[in-house]
Parts: structure tokens; sequence; C-alpha cells
């Protein structure tokens, strides 16, 4: 079977890092895992450089035919099962098919298993909003909160969650849409408190919901892209991961205040 | 009560385990890994405790229980086919000073400087304490790689 032409190849291969960095995954990852790509359909000059919002992009059979693409990322959203999914893919691809008997792997074929990757949820929507509030339920009980205090917390996480979802869809920037949920999570709590009878120590039940904002994977991704070399990643992400934490306690504290300046306890 | 392992302990084992289980399915990952994960979260979690009971130190304890984890990660990830960064993301969330946070926050608007400063130091101290355990599990791993790759091309 003889190699598939670059113009297509070059599509197959960006789409490849499109979905990767728009779920999240660290850059050396994505430039790792286009490469691995770019070898087995036989282009093996190729050469990628991956920022946080971007991707460079030169396919070349080391001869005469090369081309260069640059795509822009736009929107983000933290998705670790596309990353886990298109990992496996590409690595089990690369096992079968790239081996001395020479058989390419087909564009078609791939390009079938990465729209079908991109377009399933493996948990439905509902599940994930009851998760959000079994995070924050729990991490309230780890605070040392009590029963009643991880109800209220997982009616706050379930809520929170929710709220974050249909913001989504609005297309916030990231610094806005943490602002704005870490607000509900003080608005959520304390308006459970007038309503539910018994002592509440909100502290915890807050606390339980700034879990499931905290920016842990724009931390981790820092560190391992600075790692691995990449410092105009690292950086970016470092700089992510202070302004995510900024806005979460921006959003809190407003909410306090405003909460405070309404006449609330 | 002198030493930690305790039902207390055995409790905050779980309930870590339990939220990063939560965190996971948010996240949208599924199968085997959902499980390893919320074990290692509980280790993460568990082995601070431990250690600060022992040592009296925050910082040590967050340090060396993340430093733990990382090798566990390094290690769990790489038998079920799962990228390490997934692994250490959602274990490594337990620790993460959200508390610190909102404690400097409400200070703040307490009115009390001098409180609110001694959280935000922590918010910095436990996230870099974080970072520089990754950091150096993670660069250990690329060492090892990169000696093993020269081992094996430079067989004559």
């Amino acid at each position: 079977m003889s190699k598939p032409a670059i113009k297509e190849a070059s599509e197959v291969i960006l789409e490849v890092g499109r979905i990767l960095l728009a779920s999240g995954s660290t850059t050396n990852r994505v430039e790792t895992m286009m490469l691995k790509v770019a070898n087995c359909f036989g282009y093996p000059k190729t050469h990628a450089f991956v920022t946080p919002t971007g991707i460079f992009l030169t396919v070349s059979d080391g001869k005469n035919e090369h081309r260069t693409n640059i795509y822009r990322i736009e929107s983000r959203q933290m998705n670790l099962g596309k990353i886990t999914a298109i990992s496996r893919l590409i690595t089990e691809m690369e096992k079968a098919h790239c081996d001395v008997t020479n058989s390419k792997m087909s564009v078609t074929k791939l390009k079938a298993e990465l729209y079908r990757v991109d377009h399933t949820q493996n948990w439905p929507t509902w599940l994930q909003i009851f998760a959000g509030g079994a995070t924050s339920g729990f991490f309230c009980l780890l605070y040392g909160g009590s029963w009643l205090e991880f109800a209220v917390a997982y009616a706050v996480g379930v809520l929170v969650s929710l709220s974050v979802y249909l913001l989504g869809k609005l297309r916030l920037t990231l610094y806005l849409a943490n602002t704005v949920g870490a607000m509900l999570i003080v608005l959520f709590t304390k308006l459970f408190q007038v309503w539910v009878p018994g002592y509440l120590n909100t502290d915890k039940i807050i606390i339980g919901g700034i879990m499931l904002l905290v920016p842990g994977l724009a931390m981790v991704n820092a560190i391992r892209d600075t790692m691995s070399g990449d410092l105009v990643s690292g950086m970016a992400r470092g700089v992510e991961a202070i302004f995510i934490a900024v806005a979460i306690a921006t959003g809190t504290g407003v909410m306090f205040k405003i909460w405070t300046l309404l006449g609330g306890i | 009560m002198d030493h930690p392992f305790n039902y207390l302990t055995l409790m905050q084992f779980c309930w870590s385990c339990c939220s990063i289980i939560g965190f996971s399915i948010r996240m949208n990952l599924r199968g085997i890994k959902v499980l390893f994960i919320a074990l290692g979260a509980g280790l993460n979690w568990g082995t601070y405790l431990v250690i600060l009971h022992y040592s009296k130190s925050l910082l040590l304890s967050v340090f060396l229980a993340t430093l733990l984890v990382s090798i566990y990660c390094e290690i769990v990830a790489r038998l079920v086919h799962t990228p390490v960064s997934v692994f250490v993301t959602c274990v490594i969330i337990p620790l993460v000073p959200g508390s610190s946070l909102f404690y400097s926050m409400r200070a703040y608007l307490e009115g009390d400087r001098a409180l609110a400063s001694h959280h935000i130091g922590y918010v910095f101290l436990i996230g870099g304490t974080i970072a520089i355990a990754i950091a150096v599990v993670s660069s250990v791993t690329l060492l090892g790689k990169r000696i093993a790759r020269s081992a094996v091309t430079d067989r004559p």
C-alpha cells in the first residue's frame, strides 16, 4: 500500500493534535503523538511545535515534498477520557501497523476512529453532574464536616456542576467562568444555611465546593511541560494555574461581600 | 492516641477515595483506572496524615506524600496503559490547598491582614512543594528513560 497524500496525512495529524490539546494534554505528549502518526504514515522528517493555544506542524518526507500548517485552538475543555482514548488508539495502531512489514495504517480508518473518540461521552451528562456533587460532598467530610454538612455540600456540588455545565455553553473566558463558579458556591451555601434547620459550618461546605474548581490540571501540566523542556507552555500553564486560583478567591470574596452588604449573616 | 493507624485515618482514606471517584467520573474517565486513581488519592491523603502525625511538619509530609504517590502513578499508569499525567492530575487533588485559599480570602474580608497573608503564604508553599515533588519524580523518570535508550543504541 502506498503512503497517503501529504495533504490528507497532515489533516489527520492536525486532528490528532487538536483533540489532544483541546482536552488539556501536556504539549510534550501532543508533539510525541503527532510525530508517531506522521512516522506511521511514512513522513519521518516531520516537525511539530505546540503551545497551549496553537499547533505548528511541518509534514515532510525528507526529499522534495513538505507542507506546513498552523492551527489555532479556540476553546479548551478538560477531558481526561479523550486523552487516554487517543493515546491508547495511537499506541495500538503503531504496534499493529508500523512494523517491518511496512503496511501503513489507513487514513480513513484513523479518521473514523478519531471522530468516534471526539464525539462519544464515556458517561451521560447527568451522571457527571452528580459525580461533581459527590466530589464536593466527600471533600466536605474529608475536612471534618458532619453528615448534614455532607448532604448540603452534595446539593451545592450538584447545583454548581450543573451551572458550570450550562455556563460552558455560553463560552465564557476561563477567568470569568471560575469567578462565577466560585460566586455560585458561596451563594448556594448561604441560601442553604438560611433554609436548612440546624447548625451548618459553611466553611467546610464552601471548601468542598472550591475543590471542584481548583486548577490541578494546569498545575500538573505546567510542571511536566517545564520538566520536559517546553518552557513556553510551562510558563503559560503556570500563569493559568495562578490566574484560576485568583479567580476562585475573587469569586468567593465578592459573593461574601455582597451577602454581607445585603444584610445576611 | 499516639499512633495514627486508627479508624479515623481509615475513614479519611475512604472519603478521599470516594471524592476522587467522583472527580474522575466528572473528568470523563472510565474503566479499572478509576479505581486505581481513587486508591492513589486515598494513599496520598493517608500518607500525608501519617507522616504529619510523626514529623509534625506540614511541608515535609506534603512533599513525601506527593513523592510516594507520583512514583505509584509512574508504575501503575504504565500497567493500565494510561498517560501518567492523567493519573497525577487526579491523584494530587486532595492536597491542593483550596482550603488555605478560602481561609485567606475570608480573613482578608474580616480585616485580618496578618492571618490572610499567613494563609496565602501556605497556598504558595504547599503548591510549590507539590510542584517540586512531581518535578523530582518526572525528571528522574525522564533521565531513566534516556539512560535506558542510550544503553540500547550503544550496544554493538
